[in-house]
């Protein structure tokens, strides 16, 4: 019998996946095929990127790690979290890498859940193209509702901007907001297309670190 | 260590709102308030700058020492220049409640050593780097970001402001919603720009075993070479066109993908490998002039 529900145990996957102990999912994922199997993809994904040569020189961490050691000397910052995340922080951290804001929390859970639609078709292959469909409509609907969380609060800073600023964000809002229908559309009509999907997943990426741009910059005025 | 130079030029902003009223030049800036400061530094400096809104201006000289000079046009801000260590934290902020959007405005010039590590804030505005080899990260909403002639890892990230790179090497990211990227003369071995309605213009050298990677939804993505040039190319526009003038031999690594309009091939013997993906877009791949 399962201890936990879908939403609570997606909220755990990556330590789950990562090996640690998470009440409830172990019976959570014997109950749901659903969730098991995209544990099951993202931790052959995990596997894969540990496993593989990185195709990618590491970049210089130099000023994010001496950021952060003056920083903590100070007494300024107490977390061991960086400012912005080195290669190989986490396997999936590294991937949002580039988003580590505060306000990307809530979309964060969410795009894992895209994330593992996204990046497992070469692992997690469907049957059918119908498969496919109504993975990608259930994970961008919850992806949606995690956005729509975080486009409120950036709503709420947006005041804190100049006018010809909160023109531009907007503005920026809506060019990805059709970004993301183009490539819903794109997707519903080709499932199996991995660039289709590979762009959809980018749309949502720009939203979250576009929504989290504002809530950030919003609140430091 | 500093040393810091206050002066309000009341009298030559009186003078300069005579001569713009002469001129009828009304959106001539009219300082309140310059401030000159100095910094020793030792090798491979970090400098921050937050600012809301206004002109960066960024130059490596050779001295050990950090220069900031900033001009502002109201005293409801205040310019804070402060060294922690190996650090200088520049920023700027509000000293009243009643301090407009319009009041937050701060210009810097500041000088520093060439191996500096910079982390940029600048929300509108413009920021310009100039001859700087150190790490570089720069964020802005509405302010355009150029570069010359630099040659650390550089990350940036605009909402619409505009990327220009000359004569830059080093790892570069850049990504933007709206913004055009141009990226000239480049000498880097890594590079990754991503825009959605904005384009990207790349003209810059294919080094061996480099990686270029071009982004776009709906902008133009142009891609110059020369007949001599080497690399391996991937383009492809899910929804809308690529055009080419390359001369594309069937390539050893890549293979065709079938999904909207895709040119695969290698020029000559392929040894950068370049990767041009577009939404609904167009790519051009053409001739140097």
């Amino acid at each position: 019998m399962s201890t936990i529900n879908c939403t609570e145990f997606l909220h755990h996957i990556d330590e789950w996946i990562e090996g640690q102990e998470v009440p409830g999912a172990r019976d959570h994922s014997r109950a749901c095929a659903d969730c098991r199997g995209l544990a099951e993809d993202l931790g052959t994904i995990r596997l894969a990127a540990v496993t593989l040569p990185e195709a990618d020189p590491d970049p210089s961490p130099r000023i994010w790690t001496a950021l952060r050691t003056q920083l903590e000397q100070e007494g300024l910052i107490r977390s061991v979290a960086p400012t912005r995340l080195p290669h190989r922080a986490g396997w999936f951290a590294s991937i949002f890498s580039f988003v580590p804001r505060p306000a990307l929390a809530a979309a964060y859970v969410g795009a894992l859940v895209i994330a593992g639609v996204v990046l497992s078709g070469p692992v997690h292959m469907p049957t059918d193209q119908d498969r496919w469909r109504e993975r990608t409509q259930r994970t961008s609907a919850e992806l949606n509702a995690q956005l729509e969380a975080a486009e409120e609060t950036a709503m709420a800073s947006l005041t804190n901007f100049s006018p010809d600023l909160t023109a531009d964000l907007r503005r920026n809002l809506s060019i990805v907001d059709n970004d993301i229908a183009l490539c819903e559309k794109s997707v519903q009509e080709s499932p199996e297309s991995e660039i289709a999907r590979d762009y959809l997943y980018n749309a949502y990426q720009q939203k979250a670190d576009l929504l989290a741009q504002i809530s950030e910059r919003g609140e430091g005025r | 260590m500093s040393t810091t130079r206050v002066s309000s030029l009341f009298s030559k902003s009186k003078a300069a709102i005579l001569v713009s009223g002469l001129l009828g030049l009304t959106a001539v800036p009219v300082w309140a308030r310059h401030i000159e400061k100095h910094f020793k530094v030792d090798a491979h400096p970090i400098v921050t700058i937050h600012n809301p809104n206004g002109i960066i201006t960024i130059k490596a000289w050779t001295k050990q020492e950090v220069l900031v000079m900033s001009d502002q046009t109201s005293d409801a801000i205040e310019v804070e220049a402060d060294q922690a260590n190996n650090r200088v934290d520049i920023t700027t902020h509000a000293i009243s409640d009643t301090a407009s959007p319009a009041d937050m405005r701060a210009d810097y010039q500041v000088n520093v050593p060439e191996d500096a590590d910079l982390q940029i804030h600048d929300d509108s505005g413009a920021v310009n780097v100039a001859n700087v080899l150190g790490a570089m990260n720069v964020e802005t909403i509405a302010a355009g970001v150029g570069m010359a002639d630099t040659a650390g890892y550089t990350t940036v990230s605009t909402v619409n402001g505009s990327f220009q790179c000359l004569r830059c090497a080093g790892r570069i990211e850049v990504r933007s919603i709206s913004g055009n990227i141009r990226l000239e003369d480049l000498r880097s071995s890594d590079v990754l720009a991503q825009t959605s309605t904005g384009n990207i213009v790349f003209n810059g050298q294919y080094l061996p075993n480099g990686s270029y990677r071009l982004k776009d939804y709906s902008g133009v993505v142009e891609v110059r070479f020369s007949p001599a040039d080497s690399f391996d190319l991937s383009a492809t526009s899910l929804k809308g066109k690529v055009n080419n003038e390359a001369k594309l031999e069937p390539s050893h690594h890549g293979f065709l993908p079938r999904v909207g309009n895709s040119l695969v091939g290698a020029l000559n013997a392929g040894r950068a490998r370049v990767e041009v993906t577009s939404f609904n877009g167009t790519i051009n791949i053409l001739k140097r002039n």
